[in-house]
């Protein structure tokens, strides 16, 4: 959009195919649906990763779009292909990083700090924060910087209750920070509480780049949008300038090149640095040798879960309307506190009441009338504590390669993923259990949940890393503003410049910084050093 | 609950004149719930089982009415639990068929101990034998009746997956404190 409104040319392929939230987005129950949600058995378990009978047809069938691991290395990656990709059903959760995480090596030693600070950054979180609208609530916590908020959306019984016990045990909390309206916002209606965000938003009240940042950029008639064009790879001539790429017609399996001034990768964390190893020998941009390496993901798994007493057979509500809850944002290792057993830190969420399904009734003991009842009143009751994210550390043993073997349908090769969690990884999950444990019995909550299970590496979808930025060339691959330093006008935008995780969600810092690499090109180009 | 269903069920429940103060104070209370929510696509009213053999259905759904029988409010039968467990299995052929090896066992070792209400309770128990069939059954099952629009919409008052203009703020000032 940033381009197109500078009056530049952008060509836009995308590999999946196009796709209208007006049309191909509508409120569905689950007995609406064939499966009830859960697709036909086995079929998303297997093939499509992540995804729900709701959502799977805009999600990468595996068969298609093989990625491989060492077998006892397991990585979930979850993907979507199509125009708007992974927007088009995230969690929307939007938080600013702060210097906390940017300069957290300064702090306790540990890799290396982000070549940016928040001041650098600051400015592009407004500016995405106005335009794409995130509702949310000032909580003075410099770990947690505040934003530019619409109305945040109020809490329900449930996360009031969260909120009074975190208050009783000193914990700062706010409502969680998402990209969805509470008021109408550059023609975009406000949020209906329906509660199907994941699923895709009909009204596009939640952000999704097809309903948000494409029709602004389309209106300029700047754009064109190839879609079901799969590209394969970064062209380069014999300045080691970028010339364009070369993609395949999805369906005809034909090969086509499109040239450019500059080219912009931004088809997600992997998928940019498979690109890059697509595109030369060991690797487009990577006289660093670190291209591939340092993946994270952030730590997460399955949370707490119970019931709160009080709520026990009251009036049910539309509790899961906002499909958001309460934020509790990381408070450890900050300021003068230092964890013993873990450096760095995570985010935690909480909400209850009546959701969709009651995930709790089938292992509630029993049968019958008393049964059906208890069900019933429980149905309110029940309440959960989860990871938001968790900072997982960067490894450099952690990191993607070409697979020698496997290729995609376009016969394009396949990722390799090598993903471990590390020791302080595991303290990381271990204290949240602690932590969370806490909280349900300040609220005088029961828990009914056995200890959770942490989820393995690409589980929570926030991979980052790959593609590291750094001011010195011989240790990263792209410098503060997403331009590779190896070729001045190739620029890589999403997860992959990620230093570290840190423990917020990590959406907003990517927009933000590709807002602020967007600024960048421009003002290369018309100084024309690229 | 669509017409058909409603049609069996005044025949059902208009055969004694208990149940028909029943049926008349059941249609009442359907009124108040969320009458936007669509109604239930018409598929299991002709349903003939494709996995499940007369006997092994006959089981099913005798496992299903006594998990969640119909009492004030309707239960698995009028959600048409068995029917779906049947389609979910029969489904299962192509990319879960350890799903099918695990319910004809099942329900070869409940027919092979004359499955009734009583084995039912003693199935229940943690400790039984039989537990493990209990719970596979069960959880299919209650996966079945409360995504159906009886379980969901009727039963637990499900108000989500609709329009609001507002978002329900907690108003108990005896929430603010614990």
């Amino acid at each position: 959009m940033t381009l197109a409104q500078a009056g530049y040319k952008v060509a836009l392929i995308e590999a999946g195919s196009s796709i209208s939230p007006a049309k191909d987005f509508h409120h569905r129950l689950p007995y609406q649906l064939e499966f009830r949600g859960m697709g036909q058995p086995g079929l998303l378990r297997k093939h499509f990763r992540g995804s729900t009978e709701y959502n799977y047809r805009i999600m990468i069938d595996d068969r298609e779009n093989p990625y491989t691991t060492a077998v006892d290395k397991p990585f979930s990656w979850s993907r979507s292909r199509v125009l708007g990709g992974r927007t088009l059903h995230w969690a929307r959760a939007s938080d600013r990083m702060s210097d906390f995480e940017f300069k957290a090596a300064s702090r306790d030693g540990y890799g290396e700090d982000w070549p940016i600070s928040y001041k650098d950054v600051a400015p592009y979180y407004d500016r995405v924060e106005r335009f794409i609208g995130v509702s949310g609530a000032a909580a003075d916590l410099p770990q947690f910087p505040d934003g530019s908020f619409l109305p945040a959306m109020p809490l329900n019984c449930a996360e009031t209750i969260f909120k009074a016990a975190c208050g009783k045990l000193g914990i700062p909390v706010t409502p969680r920070r998402v990209a969805q309206l509470t008021r109408t916002l550059n023609g975009r209606p406000p949020c209906h509480y329906c509660g199907n965000c994941i699923n895709g938003c009909d009204v596009n009240a939640m952000f999704n780049t097809v309903g948000t940042t494409l029709p602004p950029a389309l209106k300029t008639g700047n754009v064109t949008v190839l879609c079901d064009s799969v590209v394969s790879h970064v062209l380069m001539n014999e300045e080691n300038r970028a010339s364009g790429v070369r993609y395949i017609e999805r369906f005809s399996q034909k090969s086509f090149e499109v040239s450019a001034r500059v080219v912009i990768l931004a088809g997600s964390s992997l998928e940019n640095t498979r690109l890059l190893l697509l595109s030369q020998n060991g690797g487009l941009a990577n006289s660093s040798g670190v291209l591939g390496h340092y993946l994270m993901d952030q730590v997460g798994g399955a949370g707490v879960t119970g019931y709160l007493p009080p709520l026990r057979g009251s009036a049910i509500r539309n509790d899961d309307g906002k499909a958001g809850g309460l934020q509790i944002p990381n408070f450890n290792n900050i300021g003068k506190s230092r964890a013993a057993k873990f450096i760095r830190g995570y985010g935690m969420s909480a909400s209850g009441g009546a959701g969709m399904f009651p995930a709790f009734a089938p292992s509630l003991p029993g049968f019958g009338s008393d049964y059906k009842k208890q069900v019933k009143a429980l149905y309110p009751a029940y309440a959960r504590v989860w990871m938001s994210g968790g900072e997982m550390l960067a490894q450099k043993e952690n990191f993607v390669e070409l697979d020698p073997v496997v290729r995609d349908k376009w016969g394009i090769p396949a990722l390799k993923i090598h993903c471990t969690h590390s020791d302080n990884d595991r303290a990381v999950y271990a204290d949240f259990f602690d932590r969370a444990q806490e909280i349900f019995h300040a609220a005088k909550g029961e828990i009914t949940s056995a200890k959770p299970l942490m989820g393995v590496p690409g589980g929570l979808i926030h991979e980052v890393g790959t593609c590291r930025m750094g001011d010195d060339p011989t240790k990263s691959v792209l410098n503060s503003f997403c331009q590779t330093h190896d070729v001045k006008n190739l620029y890589v935008f999403g997860g992959g410049c990620f230093v570290t995780t840190g423990d917020k969600h990590p959406t907003l810092t990517m927009m933000a910084l590709t807002a602020r690499g967007c600024d960048h090109l421009i003002d290369a180009v018309r100084r024309s050093e690229i | 609950m669509t017409r058909r269903d409603a049609n069996w069920l005044i025949a059902k429940a208009g055969a004694s004149v208990a149940g028909q103060a029943f049926l008349s104070s059941w249609l009442a209370s359907a009124h108040e719930m969320n009458e936007g929510a669509p109604a239930e696509p018409d598929r299991w009213i002709n349903y003939k089982p494709q996995f499940f053999s007369p006997e092994e259905f006959a089981i099913l759904d005798r496992f299903t009415t006594l998990l969640i029988p119909t009492d004030e409010t309707p239960g698995a039968r009028e959600a048409h639990v068995a029917q779906f467990i049947d389609f979910i299995v029969f489904s299962s052929r192509e990319y879960s068929p350890e799903t099918q090896v695990e319910w004809r066992k099942a329900m070869d070792w409940l027919r092979t101990r004359h499955f009734d209400e009583q084995l039912m309770g003693k199935m229940s128990e943690p400790e039984h034998e039989g537990h493990h069939v209990f719970q596979t059954m069960k959880q299919l099952a209650v996966y079945g009746f409360y995504t159906s629009r009886i379980g969901l919409i009727e039963n637990l008052e499900y108000k989500g997956v609709s329009y609001y203009t507002s978002f329900p703020a907690c108003t108990h000032p005896e929430h603010r404190n614990v």
